[in-house]
């Protein structure tokens, strides 16, 4: 009962796959970051111009993949892409199923930030002769992005556990790895060791969520008591109302 | 030369099958919303009343199932439990796992909205006699239920979003069902977008009837 001799492979094996899960988690926490705060400041165009149909599209960006389930998501991006042409690996379609899910929700943050700004910041921008794209540039964006962190950590704590679905399209990460290494000494020894290798697996994943859910709370708190946490010195005129960034309807 | 017929759509062709699994996802759905309620609020009310020992136990709980994933919960259950002697079925791992999961969060939800209602109210219900507990039933749940309406509803759509990892543990819900069928008949386009829709279609719903509930029940500011 005392044997340990298959804790040495199956930490090997674990560690192989946490580091294709870093990689995913990595890749598409940068990946919706990036594709999200563009999308979401495009989304904050004013309306009623040329742009209504852009906003449209994004309207509807944003819904849909905010609505499915990330693993319909994936399913949909990895079964339906070969069809469409695009030979993706399984690693690619779940960084670029991630990411969809991801840079939606990014978009619902950056526009609930930009909206949180009074808008008299704006019109006196205006008033002063600044474009809109300076105005964003130079005089929102700068207040938003303190108010975009706490959610986009929360996002972050979501999109890493997600990862973990990648297995159910057949990427050899952690989880996958710890189900191969259950089954293996479950066919070869008679005993899986179920119980420590999943216990393992959720430790590993607490281990690298709790921080940042305790940063992000803390975040949360500094901003609410006016506090800038970001860095980011607050502009004179920032009333220090509490962070009206909606809630994440993630499919967590 | 034939029309295209309406039996030439993979989603009506076998539509019997969806149906069932379709049936599947909503009624454990059903049952984990239901069941994820119940543990929030009774967790909730743990953390608010201060019960010595039951609180700290719910804020591990919480805590472990936030920061863990759920489909690493879900094997866990499904893979552990029978080293333990106790062998659960598919249906009863999944109920479990997202009453868990859901009640964790709605803990969260339940304990947000009942400390924001005003202490006033609980002052007025202590003036007029109400015991401690008395008017935490009374007063305070009531109102504070309420308050939370709006967080419960995005986990309410989670839990039924959620319902889809059950194809890891082999479930015969929607999307295990579609992922079968499109593994016999190799129409995965088709498939896959009609399981795409109906999962648009089951959150819209849910969230609209929400919208309905909330537009009833939500007080304005100052509660």
């Amino acid at each position: 009962m005392d044997d340990t001799s298959w804790v040495a492979p199956a930490l090997g094996l674990a560690r192989s796959g946490a580091l294709q899960t870093v990689i995913i988690a990595l890749a598409s926490v940068a990946l919706s970051v990036f594709s999200g705060v563009v999308l979401g400041v495009l989304l904050c165009l004013p309306q009623g111009r040329w742009n209504d149909p852009v906003c449209w599209l994004l309207n509807i960006y944003l819904q849909v993949f905010r609505g499915l389930p990330v693993l319909v998501t994936l399913f949909i991006v990895f079964f339906i892409s070969p069809s469409a042409g695009l030979q993706l690996s399984s690693t690619s379609a779940a960084i670029l199923g991630l990411s969809l899910w991801g840079s939606s929700n990014v978009m619902e943050v950056v526009r609930g930030a930009v909206r949180s700004i009074p808008t008299a910041q704006f019109e006196a921008a205006r008033a002063l002769g600044f474009r809109w794209r300076s105005v964003m540039r130079l005089v929102i964006l700068p207040q938003a992005t303190a108010r975009m962190i706490p959610p986009v950590v929360n996002l972050t704590v979501d999109l890493i556990q997600a990862t973990t679905l990648a297995s159910l399209i057949g990427v050899i990460e952690v989880l996958q790895r710890s189900r191969q290494t259950v089954e293996y000494y479950q066919l070869s020894a008679g005993d899986g060791h179920a119980a420590p290798v999943f216990g393992g697996v959720l430790v590993f994943f607490f281990l690298i969520c709790y921080p940042l859910t305790v940063l992000a709370g803390r975040l949360e708190r500094g901003a609410r008591n006016g506090k800038s946490t970001s860095g980011e010195k607050p502009s004179r005129s920032m009333r220090s109302q509490p962070v009206e960034v909606p809630q994440t309807t993630t499919g967590r | 030369m034939t029309l295209v017929s309406l039996s030439d759509f993979a989603a009506v062709e076998y539509s019997d099958v969806l149906w069932h699994g379709l049936v599947m996802t909503l009624k454990v759905s059903a049952i984990s919303i239901i069941g994820s309620l119940a543990v929030g609020l009774v967790g909730a009310a743990i953390g608010e009343l201060r019960v010595p020992v039951f609180r700290q136990l719910v804020r591990v709980y919480v805590e472990a199932i936030r920061n863990t994933p759920l489909l690493v919960q879900i094997f866990a259950l499904f893979f552990v439990l029978p080293t333990m002697g106790v062998t659960l079925g598919p249906f009863t791992v999944g109920c479990v796992a997202l009453v868990a999961w859901g009640g964790a969060y709605n803990v969260e939800n339940f304990r947000a909205g009942l400390a924001s209602v005003s202490p006033r109210y609980l002052e007025g219900a202590r003036a007029l006699g109400f015991s401690h507990t008395g008017a935490f039933l009374q007063v305070t749940v009531p109102i504070g239920v309420r308050l939370s309406l709006p967080g419960l509803t995005n986990t309410m759509i989670s839990v039924v979003k959620n319902t889809a990892l059950l194809v890891g543990i082999g479930l015969a819900e929607l999307t295990f069902v579609v992922q079968k069928l499109s593994a016999e008949t190799f129409r995965t386009v088709e498939l896959f977008i009609v399981l795409g829709l109906v999962y648009l279609a089951l959150v819209l719903t849910l969230s609209g009837l929400m919208h309905l509930v909330n537009r009833r029940y939500t007080l304005g500011a100052g509660a």
